[in-house]
């Protein structure tokens, strides 16, 4: 099976759940077999993901049995959701009981909450190699996703779990969504040691979170930036959590001063700090920075993961060869995904990537071989760990109201151009619906014109410099 | 502004809603909206606005709009 957790002590705890409901590997091998049961190998399934047993199940039993899962969020936008199954006809979905499809299905099992139902579209030819699709800008609303191949995530779980040293002895927090790269990679890198998760559906900043991590004792928690927000916020770094060993950090960077603070909270307390760095097109972690060098080296990712390897390509394209350097950072490694998918016929498609990955990251080594990300090739913002593509919004809002319109930004604020007005209100008001973003991280600015080079192409440097 | 009207200002710029829709079943559970990055928001907003700063358990049991102006009492803002 899948991480071979059929081969786990069939005793020991896979799961536990904030219901209080919890699931040993034996009986999580026994469900996941039953519940797909009936699908048909290299079928398509739309997994609507919460962090709970039956979501884990599903996808356990996908990926064992040959069946490729699509994980989407269980409250995904019920636009996207639409585009999503008219682009590549799932015949299958595994979701929450209480869960209202879109579409004509029937039911055919219902376990742990969770209720499997098949769809009337039909099974269509699809790569041989490809194991999952997760999406990778599902935060502005693009069907696009990332084809991973099988191999991908086994290999990333286990140099994972290795960098980290994780034993069956851990008890990780199971806080970010499973099906975010990184939430996934929380999960896979302690099922393939046999560890206990302690998954939460809770949110962050409620009381329940916080309590129930201590009295499930959890020994390691990974956050983005903004959990550590919440962290500090919460004023967190003044108490122990005694069982907490290990706090992770990935999905974007933090500040310096964050850096800083949560070196210092970790050695009062005893405890590791792990900066990490990865991408969905990775299979999530691609670098680990070793908690032991943090202090001297603040801000950076680390290291390639083992069997991984990290390097700087210049402007010309080509490998740098100097350690101290500057350039787009591109990765190595067995954990690189075949390619993306925008239409059902992609799904035919090959492995494109062929093991190697730019990431769009302009990134610095240091004399020691230590990376530190330092800005962005691509258009693409990080907004409290959502990836916000700028192309992309620009689309949205030419597509809804008509209008010319220019996105840029940084990781703090997504700035919008406009040379008209009156839509000012409506446009913050649905891209913050259709971004999952609040209006205080969006400015918008009325301009007598969108700069423009002779090409027509946006001049982006000449709106970076506007005050707004 | 009063200090009522400063919050329920707070409240509508974050939340895109209209001074009526603040009421007693105005809260995180029953507003969509209401999640942990719009949380630490209002937090922060709070914060700023009132020159306070809350203690863990506030900011944990900062529940709902009603609540919120018990909360505050509590650090000395009269409303």
């Amino acid at each position: 099976m899948f991480l071979d957790i059929d081969k786990k002590d069939p005793k020991r705890i896979a799961a536990v759940e904030d219901t209080g409901k919890q699931i040993t590997y034996g009986e999580l091998c026994d469900l996941s077999n039953e519940i797909v049961e009936a699908i048909p190998e290299r079928s398509i399934i739309f997994c609507l993901c919460e962090n709970t047993i039956g979501a884990l199940s599903g996808y356990i039993g996908c990926l064992s049995h040959k069946i490729v899962p699509l994980l989407l969020a269980a409250n995904t936008d019920q636009e996207l959701l639409v585009k999503l199954i008219e682009t590549y006809e799932p015949q299958f979905f595994w979701c929450p009981e209480e869960k209202e499809l879109p579409l004509q299905t029937e039911m055919i099992i219902q376990k742990a909450g969770y209720k499997l139902v098949k769809t009337e579209y039909k099974q269509y030819e699809i790569n041989e190699k490809l194991s999952l699709l997760l999406t990778t800008s599902g935060s502005t609303g693009s069907p696009k996703l990332v084809r991973y191949k099988y191999g991908n995530l086994e290999a990333n779980a286990k140099n994972v779990a290795k960098v980290f040293g994780w034993t069956e002895m851990e008890r990780p927090v199971i806080d970010l969504p499973m099906q975010y790269t990184m939430g996934l990679n929380v999960i896979n890198t302690h099922l393939y040691v046999g560890a206990t998760l302690i998954m939460t559906t809770q949110n962050l900043v409620s009381r329940d979170f916080w309590n129930y991590i201590e009295e499930q004792k959890a020994t390691n928690f990974t956050g983005v930036p903004f959990s550590y927000e919440v962290f500090f916020k919460l004023r967190f770094n003044k108490k122990e959590f005694p069982t907490l060993t290990t706090l992770a950090e990935g999905g974007g960077k933090l500040t310096d001063t964050m850096f800083m603070d949560l070196v210092e909270y970790s050695q009062k307390y005893n405890k590791r700090f792990c900066a990490t760095f990865g991408t969905t097109e990775t299979s999530a972690r691609l670098a680990y920075l070793d908690p032991d060098r943090a202090k001297e080296k603040c801000g950076s990712i680390g290291k390639a993961i083992p069997e991984g390897e990290l390097f700087l390509i210049d402007k010309n394209g080509q490998e740098i060869q100097e350690m101290e350097a500057e350039g787009e950072m591109g990765y190595r490694g067995p954990n690189v995904t075949m390619g993306y998918g925008i239409c059902k016929e992609d799904l035919k498609l090959g492995d494109v990537w062929k093991g190697e990955y730019r990431t769009g990251d302009i990134a610095r080594r240091d004399s020691e071989g230590f990376y530190y990300i330092i800005g962005r090739i691509s258009r693409f913002l990080k907004i409290y760990g959502h990836r916000i593509s700028l192309d992309q919004c620009e689309k949205l809002i030419k597509t809804k109201f008509a209008i010319d319109c220019a996105c840029t930004g940084n990781d703090k604020c997504l700035k919008i151009f406009i040379t008209e007005e009156q839509y000012s209100k409506d446009i913050l008001k649905y891209l913050s619906e259709k971004l999952h973003l609040m209006q205080n991280v969006m400015k918008i600015s009325v301009i007598e014109a969108i700069p423009r080079n002779e090409s027509g192409k946006i001049k982006y440097a000449v709106l970076n410099k506007m005050e707004l | 502004m009063s200090n009522l009207e400063k919050y329920q200002k707070i409240f509508m710029d974050l939340f895109q809603v209209e001074k009526e829709e603040l009421n007693e079943s105005f809260s995180f559970a029953g507003e969509e909206r209401w999640d942990s990055v719009t949380h630490l928001s209002l937090i922060a907003e709070l914060e700023d606005t009132f020159g306070i700063m809350f203690e863990t358990d506030d900011i944990l049991n900062y529940g709902s709009y009603l609540n919120g102006i018990n909360i505050l009492k509590k650090y000395g803002v009269e409303f």
